[in-house]
């Protein structure tokens, strides 16, 4: 449904005349105008208003009774009176009431001091109560889930937390059980609420009924500072601010910002800030000495890594997605300037041609969150939003419940938005090219397409009605695509189909229509567009010789040919799928320079100098957003004495190793270069970007993106192997597998060991039940048995501490019950 | 220059000239009415203390040094760690950091207590807002106000510092003294 058109129209409230949008809230139009109506239940992020506290109350002339304002839609010509004796009479008597129960232990209340009910209560209150009778009592306080404290004697029942639950998250766990008085929130059967956004009733509630158990009486309001940042743990870049105290973070809020997160975080982003206080951090450089790394000076670790200049022409770097887009640039520059390299990747899938990058960067053909809530139809192809970029799965939630949007998904692994898509189409694991090569065809009505579909793994007439439906479905399509789309050998043909796809849909010719990649990385896209790939360097510019790309480097690296390898923020031993691949390179290149906070077992045994990470909360730099916002990361906190920023180590390796000076590498100034060097980020400043981010491609420089055009070979994919016995292989990573999330205390009973995930008929045939160990491809999992998985297929966690190499998506392995 | 007129001529009148006895008085009357206040004081009580051996009494609602109190009967502390005496002192030289109470071994008595209650007795201004905002009474205002040292950082007060009782303490002024 595209965006709402607005009208504007004028009433009076309490004397003055308020100009409004045509059916907004009462209390919203009145706050628009400066006049504060209190409310409780009242919360416009959960949908439309239930009424269920009254503190709203106000007189609205030609109404004999009082109304609540939060739930009367404005007319032109109404006049409202906040002020009188009666609608005072009200506030006060709600006020008395919402406080018959409440237990007022404000002291020991971590509310106490940002509460609502506080605020309210002194505005709004009568200051006194006439009741004497005893108040009910519950246990208290309880734990909700390992995250989440709930005091039941505070709860005001204004049904947000359940709201948030059932239509927000739509994980229905959260009800409110008997009634009256004696009403409590809880899941229906008391067992723990667990989910991926469950931290956001604690920002919800109005009362000090849900606090959080990590933020339990840390701090109170005036001991602390608000530092708005955005979050580093996933693409979906959410903002956040910090709470610092004493130069600690203690809780992440919410930032609303409409064009990104619509004010939630997922529960990683909420709680993995303890990762930066966690003692399991690495918080001084290491070198190696011997068989062991041990803690080294700063002049003894930079002058290990400048080695790297005597290595020249076979350094190969691997960037993470936390770069930021200043200090991978530096690292490009050094590498492609002065190391004689152009190994340099981003990605795990292998690379794709800089005009192809240029192609799908086209601003016509992006589409933006915002529009994932109001286009007629998102089709998801090869993505799961909860896991790969959890606060999107909200938004597309969002515009399905409000707006009727239609969702479609083309996927090898079940997704969360399953029970929400009008259709869902499964192909084999490893065969999204094929998939979008189906859809390109059926789009054309080629005949071709029945056999891609048949590559794919997938059913044609299923495909043909994917097809159909997004055909007819209305003009705004917005097509979400996962990075697996583009790996391997077919991602070039993937991506050209793409753009095919988006041609005849017509996508560029609409605003709200488009494409949205979602990168792995966090900073996949803004990595990309500094120049952190092997085909492309800054502004996607053609390369005259192209680098290797990840896979490549690790290959050559494990034969010899690359001796020289730079990890940056990343750490392919864990994020990789062929770890035995990424093992053999590290231990045979002669100079492994990492840059992290933790280290898997396997990088630990055989880095050569190890330079501790900044974490998120301490970094500065800008991100881009998969939707092309340019978001700027913040210092909230200092660093730990040893730690020093990834830009400024980098440009010392470079001056200390090669006498070359990288320019600005900290602070706004490596922001300017990062403009300099990308021309549609042309002029960009930190002070442009300010807290809310700015799209590239609303500014006029985004006219300095040169048109591209896939210049890469193509290659067609494979067939997806046929079961025949055997499984096939699939992977995912979820939300919670990562380092953080082990290393924060809040979240540490969320991480992940090995799963395999089964179709039940599988399950039956190969004798393993629910939670019993299986053996896959010679790796050991948890048999996890999901009625939603099509059989043929088992799908492996991948990014977990511990995993073991894993052939490639789609290839055939035996599971086997231990 | 004219005839001068009759009306302009003023008579001036003269003390008479003073005998050598009345001189002599005047000269040394102050300085004997000085010496006789010395030597009136020789036989008074002296009004310095002895400090410190001696030491000023104060009003019973004199503001000095903070006590933090525990309830009598059961040795909980009263302070729950709410930090209201924090948010009303001008100063800003009260911190606390609370905690949650482990319920077989609590050291207040509802959920939360201090875990750091610190008060900096330098900053301090006596004002006591803080014994005013707390709601448990946890917080007084005691009568000490002996509060130097050769370290400023020796003058910010620990919560064990300021549940002990002070070892000297300041002595209570009558009612009509
Ligand atoms: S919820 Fe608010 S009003 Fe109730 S005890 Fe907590 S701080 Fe006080
Ligand atoms: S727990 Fe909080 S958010 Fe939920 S109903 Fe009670 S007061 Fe509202
Ligand atoms: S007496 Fe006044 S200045 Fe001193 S700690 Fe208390 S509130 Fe602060
Ligand atoms: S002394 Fe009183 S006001 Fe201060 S933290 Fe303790 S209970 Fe709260
Ligand atoms: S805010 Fe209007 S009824 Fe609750």
């Amino acid at each position: 449904m595209p965006r709402p058109e607005e009208n504007i129209i004028t009433l009076t409230v309490d004397g003055r005349d308020i100009q409004a949008v045509d059916g907004a809230m009462l209390v919203d139009a009145a706050a628009g105008g400066d006049i504060e109506i209190p409310v409780f239940c009242y919360e416009p992020k959960l949908g439309g208003p239930v009424g269920a506290c009254r503190m709203c109350l106000v007189e609205i002339e030609g109404i004999p009774k009082l109304q609540t304002a939060c739930s009367t839609p404005v007319k032109d010509g109404m006049v409202v009176h906040t002020q009188t004796d009666r609608v005072k009479e009200a506030q006060n008597s709600v006020v008395e009431f919402i406080l018959l129960n409440h237990p007022l232990d404000c002291p020991v209340c971590d509310k106490g001091g940002e509460c609502p009910l506080q605020d309210v209560s002194f505005g709004y209150g009568r200051g006194v109560s006439r009741f004497t009778e005893p108040k009910r009592h519950f246990v208290k306080p309880l734990a909700l889930s390992p995250l989440i404290a709930i005091d039941r004697e505070r709860c005001i029942l204004c049904y947000r937390c359940v709201r948030f639950s059932q239509e927000i998250s739509e994980d229905h766990q959260l009800v409110l059980l008997e009634r009256g008085a004696a009403t409590f929130v809880s899941t229906f059967d008391g067992h723990p609420y667990v989910a991926p956004f469950s931290g956001n009733i604690i920002e919800l509630c109005p009362v000090g009924a849900l606090t959080s158990r990590a933020y339990r009486f840390r701090a109170r309001p005036w001991d602390i500072e608000g530092s708005g940042t955005v979050c580093n743990l996933c693409p979906a870049q959410c903002n956040v601010t910090l709470t610092v105290r004493d130069d600690r973070v203690l809780r992440v809020l919410a930032r609303d910002n409409e064009g990104v997160d619509d004010g939630w975080l997922c529960d990683k982003g909420r709680f993995a800030y303890q990762a930066t206080h966690s003692d399991e951090r690495i918080t001084q450089p290491l070198v190696r000495d011997g068989d062991r790394l041990r803690p080294a000076t700063w002049e003894r670790a930079i002058q290990v890594a400048s080695g790297v200049a005597r290595h020249d022409g076979a350094v190969g770097a691997i960037v993470g997605g936390e770069t930021t887009n200043e200090e991978a640039l530096l690292l490009g520059n050094y590498l492609r300037n002065t190391l004689g390299s152009n190994d340099i990747d981003s990605r795990d899938g292998g690379a794709l041609s800089a005009g192809l990058l240029r192609a799908l960067a086209d601003p016509k053909i992006q589409a933006t969150v915002p529009d994932l809530e109001y286009a007629h139809t998102v089709l998801l192809l090869d993505v799961d939003p909860v896991d790969d970029a959890p606060v999107l799965d909200l938004r597309i939630r969002k515009g399905a419940r409000r707006n009727d949007m239609q969702v479609l998904v083309a996927s090898s692994r079940p997704t969360a938005l399953d029970p929400r898509a009008a259709q869902a189409v499964r192909h084999a694991p490893g065969s999204a090219a094929s998939m979008v090569l189906a859809l390109d065809a059926a789009l054309n009505g080629d005949g071709a397409a029945g056999t891609h579909a048949a590559n794919a793994g997938a059913d044609g007439a299923e495909v043909r009605a994917l097809v159909e439906a997004l055909e007819q479905s209305g003009e705004d399509i917005v097509i979400v695509v996962g990075e697996r789309v583009t790996d391997g050998p077919a991602g070039e043909a993937a991506g050209q189909a793409l753009l095919r796809i988006a041609a005849k849909l017509g996508l560029g010719e609409r605003d709200g229509a488009g494409i949205l990649e979602i990168p792995r990385g966090t900073n996949g896209r803004g990595l990309r567009e500094v120049g952190a790939v092997p085909t492309a360097g800054p502004g996607l510019a053609d390369l005259a010789t192209a680098g290797r790309s990840s896979t490549e480097i690790a290959t050559a690296a494990a034969a010899g040919d690359i001796t020289a390898l730079w990890l940056v923020h990343t750490d392919p031993v864990r994020d990789s799928q062929n770890k035995d691949l990424w093992i053999k390179a590290i231990a045979k290149a002669g100079l492994v320079i990492a840059h992290a906070s933790t280290l898997s077992p396997e990088l630990a045994e055989h880095a050569n100098v190890v330079f501790p990470a900044e974490s998120g909360a301490e970094r500065e730099g800008t991100i881009t957003h998969p939707d092309g916002r340019v978001q700027r990361l913040r210092k909230a906190i200092g660093a730990p004495e040893q730690v020093k920023p990834a830009g400024a180590v980098i440009a010392r390796i470079a001056e200390i190793g090669s006498s070359v000076d990288l320019g600005a590498s900290v602070g706004p100034a490596a922001t300017e270069a990062v403009a300099r060097a990308v021309p549609f980020y042309e002029h960009l400043t930190a002070e442009e970007i300010g807290g809310r981010g700015i799209r590239w491609q609303e500014r006029e420089a985004a006219a300095n993106l040169q048109p591209g055009s896939s210049t890469g070979e193509t290659v067609a994919p494979q067939p997806a192997a046929s079961p025949n016995g055997a499984l096939r292989l699939g992977t995912f990573r979820s939300i919670w597998a990562s380092p953080e999330v082990e290393i924060s205390p809040a979240l540490k009973f969320l991480s992940r060991t090995p799963s395999a995930e089964l179709s039940p008929e599988d399950a039956q045939r190969l004798g393993v039940t629910n939670g019993n160990s299986v053996e896959v491809a010679g790796v050991s999992a948890t048999a996890r048995i999901r009625s939603d998985v099509p059989t043929g297929n088992v799908f492996i966690e991948s990014g977990v501490a511990g995993g073991a190499s894993l052939p490639a998506d789609g290839e055939l392995v035996e599971v086997k019950p231990r | 220059m004219g005839k001068i007129d009759e009306l302009d001529i003023i008579e001036v009148q003269r003390a008479p000239s003073p005998s050598t006895g009345a001189s002599f008085f005047r000269a040394f009357r102050e300085t004997g009415r000085g010496l006789a206040t010395t030597f009136k004081q020789l036989f008074q009580k002296p009004l310095t203390m002895q400090y410190p051996e001696e030491k000023t009494p104060v009003y019973p609602r004199f503001r000095g040094r903070h006590k933090l109190h525990k309830f009598e009967d059961s040795d909980l502390e009263k302070c729950v760690g709410c930090s209201l005496c924090a948010a009303a002192c001008p100063a800003d030289c009260i911190r606390v950091v609370a905690a949650e109470n482990d319920p077989d071994n609590r050291v207040s008595a509802g959920e939360r207590y201090a875990a750091v209650y610190e008060i900096n007795m330098s900053r301090c201004i006596f004002c006591g807002y803080c014994e005013v905002a707390c709601p448990f009474d946890a917080i007084t205002m005691g009568h000490d106000y002996e509060l130097s040292d050769f370290n400023r950082s020796d003058l910010i007060f620990t919560k064990e510092m300021l549940l002990a009782d002070p070892i000297e303490r300041t002595p209570l002024r009558n009612e009509d003294e």
